[in-house]
């Protein structure tokens, strides 16, 4: 409980540092989710236009999750180096399983009817995904990417020990900032993965087609 | 060498020089290092894991009991889950040591954490997914409410809870490999020690090949169990 | 005539007590001398690097060779750490650094020479139910490490030519930073104010070295990496890294429980640890990848330790 109280007073007594730590690790995390969008996002979604590719993306859903955190990080820093890469590469393979498989799933779950439908009135299958089957599936989506964002926050804090800076420099420091430093960092963190998590929720109401029922 | 009056250095056996010059995969330096540092630590790393799995099953299943009987208390346990599940490894480690100080019990506490929050989650989930009409027909059958429990919300909720034991397995093994930052035991140990001795590569492919390959032999096995215990679920698309 | 009966009766059942005891208590006494003494468990720790890893293995083993329990605490961190770990008790004997003790633990000036610093580290350690065994005769100072073709680019030799270099970035354990055998003499008593620091993690100085991420590092004097033409030391003539000989940290109470025996154990391996023989072995460690175990074995039954 002492920690705790003294979390706040690190907070309080080292904004300058929390706000440069918090910014080289929003940085680094969205590089690498951005890039893992970039790469998963198109590759799941056609999959799954196509009803193609099930075993592929239970796979890679299935060795993604077996994937340990500081294995791909100390692989980066091995075939890299110390730069921008080595972290950022161990973070984007990270992220891809849970977009793809997520991608893939959402969309191949939509009513084959519906699908039907929107091609009887002349759509061309890309049309057919942009605008029918991809509001359709957004909550799926949303709910994949969430955990990417998760994943990529708290994997980064790892990255630290390969050079990565963020706020897992202080975590990883306790010599130089103590407990309280530990938690305030850690409790940064979370607080991100918070946020992350609300402006994906946000983002998912912008996009959806029509306001979801009250329950 | 000996050096009058000094110590006696003997020959410790230089490396070979694909060891000396940090090659991509030294082949003689996992046969002699298998006896001394890589089967220990893999034998540490699969003690942890079933020790934390095995307590968070319990400890998941007692409080799901709970959780689904007294609905109340569900969203606070559940909040207070999602919650101690964005902190980061490194830091809930290094959070307990000074109350339980550089051991394995440290390590376990954390572990068990991460592994509880996932199971209690797909243990309450599996047991609300049971329609009401069958608990219903049950009841109406004339069993009491714990063999209603016994033989029917648990069997039903079977293939979602071995869902989570696996996934609670796989990414138990995976944080393990973390908590050799503060207790030197489990694979990670070695791919610390390589990362210091001027990033070994050999070390830090082996043993990091070694927990992918632990990860997903123990993700193949629950799903030989997941079959053995629930043979009426098809599995097209698992969780 | 019931009530004399009662008496005698009382005195005799305290007599027959008190012969009994006696007795007892006789038995008690020649046991207990006559049962050896029992060998303390000797909880060895050591800091957070391969010499330490191996000073730590030369030190249980030979121990435990001589029948003592030994239990390996493992690697504690920083000397901070380590010194918080003997203090409380969770370990017995610690390899540390006498300079460290006087300097970064004690926070006191710099003596002028080996044998006065481990004086005084001795006399700061008794003050806290701890004392000092034996020193080394090798000893493992911080140094001003930068890469060969570094110091030919910027011109340095020393320490203080250092000052000549705009800004430059020097990269150390965490508690580098607060140490005065360390950042702080850098920059109180070199005046290098323009110092960054970069700290490090799990990754080396030679490999932050290597792949220029920093210009300037805190290598250890008997790293096997500062054989190699590689890297240059820059000289300290201000002597801030100080004089830096291991000498066994060990719990006063462990030192009277395990007697002579234990003393003469400890001070034979650290009698045979010359600068020579602690390079050969961070060498086989860190080089040639042999485990700080099979190394301390190997040196100890060379040496007739073991």
């Amino acid at each position: 409980m002492n920690t705790f109280v003294d979390a706040f007073r690190f907070i309080g007594d080292n904004p300058h540092l929390l706000l440069v730590k918090t910014g080289e690790h929003l940085e680094l995390s969205g590089a690498a989710l951005g890039i893992a969008l970039l790469l998963a996002l198109p590759a799941g979604l056609w999959l799954g236009h196509l009803h193609r590719g099930l075993f592929l993306a239970a796979s890679i859903s299935n060795v993604g999750r077996a994937l340990p955190s500081l294995v791909l990080i100390a692989f980066g820093i091995t075939v890299f180096g110390i730069g921008f890469w080595n972290n950022t590469v161990a973070l984007v393979v990270l992220a891809i399983p849970p977009i793809l498989t997520n991608a893939y799933f959402a969309v191949d779950a939509v009513d084959a009817d519906v699908v039907d439908a929107a091609r009887g009135m002349g759509m061309t299958e890309l049309q057919v995904l942009l605008r029918v089957e991809l509001p359709l599936a957004l909550p799926l989506l949303f709910a994949g990417i969430r955990i990417a964002a998760i994943f990529v926050i708290a994997t980064a804090t790892i990255a630290a020990i390969a050079g990565g800076g963020g706020l897992g420099a202080i975590i990883v420091n306790r010599a130089s900032y103590g407990d309280a430093g530990v938690v305030a960092a850690s409790l940064c963190v979370s607080a991100l993965a918070f946020l992350a998590a609300l402006i994906l929720s946000f983002v998912r109401k912008a996009a959806s087609p029509r306001p979801t029922p009250v329950p | 060498m000996i050096v009058a009056g000094g110590p006696v250095i003997p020959n410790f056996g230089s490396g070979s020089s694909c060891e000396v010059n940090n090659g991509w995969f030294c082949t003689d330096w996992v046969w002699q290092h298998w006896g001394d540092t890589l089967q220990p630590a893999l034998v540490q790393h699969i003690e942890l894991t079933v020790i934390a799995v095995a307590i968070g099953f319990v400890v998941a299943f007692l409080l799901a009991l709970v959780g689904f009987r007294y609905r109340l208390l569900d969203p606070p346990i559940g909040i207070v889950s999602d919650f101690l599940y964005t902190i980061p490894s490194l830091a809930l480690f290094q959070i307990l040591l000074p109350i339980t100080g550089i051991s394995v019990t440290t390590v376990e506490i954390a572990l068990v954490s991460y592994t509880l929050l996932i199971l209690y989650r797909n243990m309450i989930e599996g047991l609300r997914a049971v329609p009401a009409e069958i608990v219903d027909v049950a009841r109406g059958s004339g069993f009491t409410r714990i063999q209603t429990f016994t033989r029917v919300e648990l069997p039903l909720a079977l293939p979602t809870i071995l869902a989570g034991l696996r996934i609670a397995t796989v990414s138990t093994i995976s944080i393990a490999t973390v908590a050799s930052f503060v207790v030197a035991k489990g694979l990670g140990a070695p791919i610390f020690t390589a990362l210091e001795q001027d990033v070994f590569k050999t070390e830090i492919f082996t043993a990091g090949g070694m927990v992918v390959a632990l990860a997903l032999i123990a993700d193949a096995l629950l799903v030989l169990v997941q079959r053995a215990l629930t043979p009426w679920v098809r599995f097209g698309r698992s969780a | 005539m019931i009530r004399k009966h009662t008496r005698r009766a009382a005195k005799a059942a305290f007599a027959i007590s008190f012969g009994v005891a006696i007795v007892l208590g006789g038995i008690a006494a020649t046991a207990a001398s006559a049962k050896p003494q029992a060998k303390p468990t000797i909880t060895v720790g050591n800091k957070n690097f391969t010499e330490e890893f191996i000073l730590g293995q030369l030190y249980g083993q030979a121990l435990a060779a001589k029948g003592f329990p030994v239990k390996y605490a493992g690697s504690l961190g920083s000397s901070e750490l380590a010194d918080t770990a003997i203090k409380s008790g969770k370990i017995n004997l610690l390899p540390e650094y006498t300079g460290v003790i006087v300097l970064d633990l004690a926070k006191e000036k710099s003596p002028k020479t080996a044998a006065a610093t481990f004086t005084a580290a001795k006399k700061f350690e008794e003050t806290r139910g701890l004392t000092l065994l034996n020193p080394t005769p090798f000893y493992d100072t911080d140094t001003f490490t930068v890469l060969t073709s570094t110091a030919k680019k910027d011109g340095v030799k020393t320490i203080g030519d250092m000052k000549k270099v705009k800004s430059f970035t020097y990269a150390g354990f965490p508690e580098c930073q607060t140490r005065i055998t360390c950042l702080q003499g850098l920059k109180k008593i070199y005046g290098l104010t323009q110092v960054k620091f970069v700290p490090l993690s799990s990754i080396s100085v030679y490999t932050l070295l290597d792949q220029g991420k920093a210009t300037g590092g805190d290598g250890f004097s008997t790293d096997p990496q500062q054989l190699s033409g590689k890297y240059t030391v820059l000289t300290d003539t201000k002597h801030i890294f100080g004089f830096q000989n291991i000498a066994p940290v060990i719990s006063q109470k462990t030192l009277s429980a395990g007697g002579a025996e234990l003393k003469s154990t400890i001070n034979a391996v650290s009698a045979k640890l010359t600068l020579a023989a602690m390079r050969a072995m961070n060498k086989a460690v860190g080089i040639d990848k042999k485990t700080p175990a099979a190394v301390a074995s190997a040196f100890l039954k060379a040496n007739g330790l073991k």
